[in-house]
């Protein structure tokens, strides 16, 4: 037994050996990939390449309290694009959400945002957006924000954010970036008391312009 | 001794003003022109383009690309810019050969056009300047700028032989020829129009004023072919090429005999491309040229200018050849340009000619050619990839440009990769993943789906997502409008 150090330092250095003979075998995985291919100009597509999205089909309907009633119709908007490319600010409260040519209003490149003043503080049930539905797209960064403060530097709250790189320079958000379909998306305000509502984009899927076809936001009167 | 001084004065005033606007031709073909994403027939031809730098070799496909010059005339371009693989290949370098190729043409326009006059000849070689069509696939890489530069070279030279006799212009004519054949299939179609428009010309003399037409004749047919048989031979390397060229017309009948291509559009398409058409708001509009193109053809018709008979017949045939074809696509629109800017020219020559006197001509002029350049820098620039515009042809989206900084930060976590490409249609992203090793494309799920980043059509990314192993973060962007793709990104 008085050899029993010895032969345990032999087993720990024969271990050691054997598992660095075991790293020295191991070799970088090669991955035979296949090469691209070529198959002339490519089509114009009539049809989206996106399945039906099946959250947006089987969307659950948003429960709101009662006596929550549409807010934003018609109310004055501006934005961070003073003079948009296509349309006017107006298209964006004016109940029009069809999708059509001249429904909605084309901002510039990069980050953009509109902004509607709800006359007054009330509060919030929720906020449904349409941008461009007339085509599959995904707007990249979307941001919702409400708050009592027209600049939005003061009493901000985020309601809703898929910038899951920051570009808006607004923060990280999780939400998930989704489909543009002709149901808009729903954004649930969870009650908060504002009298503005900023919405943040930065482009899309298939060019770098920014669209609101309509935005409606719900919620009930501050008395 | 008296002469010396105004010979250079003269040779510069006769000189100098086509090539400042051959100069203005150039900028406006080359301002930011690396900026507009890459189209996947550019990024393809781009990809062929490195492949040949890199490896010096090249071998003529009958099946899905256009002639060898394309590719070899970036070769030159590459060395003076220091690049010598795919790699390192870049938007501009690859782009710089048809723009280069348009500036030549609106100096070859400017010589062509003489007859005209001083002033209607740099007018015609204005108005290609400044055709929007004309400025936005000058700035793509595609063949039909060399197409167009290699005709009117080729034009210019048969009209030398024509009224000196000289066999070397027979030469020149023959082998811009064959350089247009060497550059694609569809060279005949303007070989032939140009000819047949002779008939219609008239021209003066009316017979080449050579000894030996006939002999001159084959000695230019001789200098097509041998140059068309070099670079389809990959200059020698290839013969098979020689062969596959005649091949890629039996390619081309099948293709359009099949019927549905895909890009089958009505007799009026180029008709309307010159005209007027609004898109999401967007006017687009060529209506001024196109009137001062028509005046020009009721000039050619009621006068007896050979080379605005010729420019008329030439146009008109050209025009009769692209709406006959189902298949149409808008880089076609610039054959046109050429011939409608002579009967433009023709128009202002005739202005100037009535008692208004040159200032119509030349207020004419102006202002067709600010709504020309009004134009072409928005189809060219602001709305470059944008699906409105109508020569923003099936083009890839401003996204594009995303895809190598995150395969790039994807690659940097996972150095082994791969990165995976998942999608039915994925060009132009090859050009854009061009140097990084582990990138791979399917049309069809694999088994194993894992990786450093998975790039997954929408219409793929259901099947993708169950073949995945832990836990990815997604995010989507577009690869052209209407078409978006799924990216996976594992979480770390």
């Amino acid at each position: 037994m008085k050899h029993a150090p010895m032969l345990r330092l032999f087993a720990a250095l024969l271990t050691v050996a054997s598992v660095a003979a075991r790293a020295e075998d191991l070799v970088p995985l090669k991955i035979d990939l296949p090469k691209p291919l070529f198959v002339g100009t490519p089509r114009p597509i009539k049809v989206s390449n996106l399945e039906p999205q099946q959250a947006a089909a089987s969307r659950a309907p948003l429960l709101v309290p009662v006596g929550t009633v549409l807010l934003s119709l018609n109310k004055p908007v501006t934005s961070s694009d003073s003079m948009p490319v296509i349309g006017e600010l107006n298209f964006v409260t004016d109940g029009e959400k069809s999708g059509v040519e001249g429904t909605y209003v084309e901002l510039g490149p990069g980050v953009q945002w509109v902004q509607i003043d709800l006359g007054a503080p009330a509060r919030l049930a929720a906020v449904v957006v349409w941008h461009f539905h007339a085509e599959a797209r995904v707007y990249h960064a979307v941001v919702a924000q409400v708050s009592n403060d027209p600049t939005f530097k003061t009493g901000v709250e985020t309601i809703f954010n898929n910038d899951d790189t920051n570009s808006d320079g607004l923060g990280k958000g999780a939400d998930y970036a989704y489909v543009e379909t002709y149901k808009g998306r729903v954004i649930d305000a969870k009650g908060a008391t504002a009298r503005y509502v900023r919405l943040y984009s930065n482009g899309n899927t298939s060019d770098e312009l920014n669209h609101y076809t309509e935005v409606e936001v719900y919620g009930r009167p501050v008395n | 001794m008296a002469r010396a001084p105004t010979a250079v004065p003269k040779t510069l005033s006769r000189w100098l003003p086509l090539a400042l606007l051959t100069l203005a031709a150039l900028w406006l073909r080359t301002r930011d022109l690396a900026a507009r994403p890459m189209h996947a027939d550019e990024a393809n031809q781009a990809v062929k383009a490195g492949e040949l730098l890199e490896s010096g070799r090249y071998a003529f496909d009958p099946r899905d690309h256009h002639g060898p010059v394309l590719y070899y005339a970036v070769l030159p371009v590459a060395w003076c810019r220091g690049q010598r693989t795919l790699a390192s290949l870049d938007e501009l370098t690859v782009r710089l050969v048809p723009a280069l190729a348009g500036a030549a043409s609106v100096f070859l326009l400017g010589l062509l056009a003489a007859p005209l006059g001083r002033w209607p000849s740099l007018a015609a070689a204005a108005f290609l300047a400044a055709s929007p069509p004309a400025v936005y696939f000058s700035r793509y890489f595609v063949q039909e700028t060399l197409l167009t530069a290699f005709a009117l070279a080729s034009f210019l030279c048969a009209r030398q032989w024509w009224s000196t006799g000289r066999t070397r212009w027979a030469v020149a004519a023959g082998a811009c020829l064959g350089l247009m054949q060497a550059t694609k299939a569809s060279a005949p179609v303007f070989a032939l129009a140009a000819l047949a428009a002779l008939l219609a010309a008239r021209p003066r003399p009316d017979a080449p004023n050579a000894r030996r037409p006939g002999r001159d004749g084959l000695v230019g047919a001789a200098a097509a072919l041998a140059v068309a048989a070099l670079f389809y031979s990959s200059f020698g390397a290839r013969l098979a090429g020689i062969r596959d060229a005649l091949g890629t017309y039996g390619e081309i009948a099948a293709r359009l005999g099949g019927g549905d291509t895909g890009h089958e559009k009505p007799w009026w398409y180029f008709l309307r491309l010159f005209a007027w058409q609004r898109s999401g708001g967007l006017v687009f509009e060529e209506a001024g040229f196109a009137a001062l193109a028509l005046a020009g053809l009721g000039v050619a018709l009621a006068g007896k200018n050979p080379l605005l008979r010729w420019a008329a017949a030439y146009t008109g045939l050209v025009l009769l050849a692209l709406s006959a074809t189902p298949y149409k696509t808008p880089w076609h629109a610039i054959h046109l340009v050429p011939g409608l800017a002579l009967l433009a020219a023709g128009a202002v020559a005739a202005l100037s000619r009535t008692g208004a006197g040159r200032l119509a001509g030349a207020a004419a002029t102006l202002g067709v050619l600010g709504l020309l350049v009004f134009q072409a820098d928005r189809v060219a620039r602001a709305y470059a990839s944008d699906a409105r515009n109508p020569y923003a042809y099936v083009h890839s989206s401003p996204d594009v440009l995303k895809f190598r900084a995150m395969a790039d930060a994807a690659l940097g976590r996972s150095p082994g990769g791969p990165v995976r490409v998942i999608s039915e249609e994925y060009w132009p992203l090859p050009w854009y993943f061009r140097g990084l090793d582990h990138v791979g494309y399917w049309t069809r799920p694999p088994a194993d789906c894992d990786g450093a980043l998975i790039v997954a059509s929408a219409g793929l990314a259901d099947e993708v997502r169950p073949r995945l192993h832990g836990a990815y973060a997604e995010s989507y962007l577009g690869l052209r409008p209407g078409f978006v793709c799924v990216v996976f990104t594992p979480r770390p």
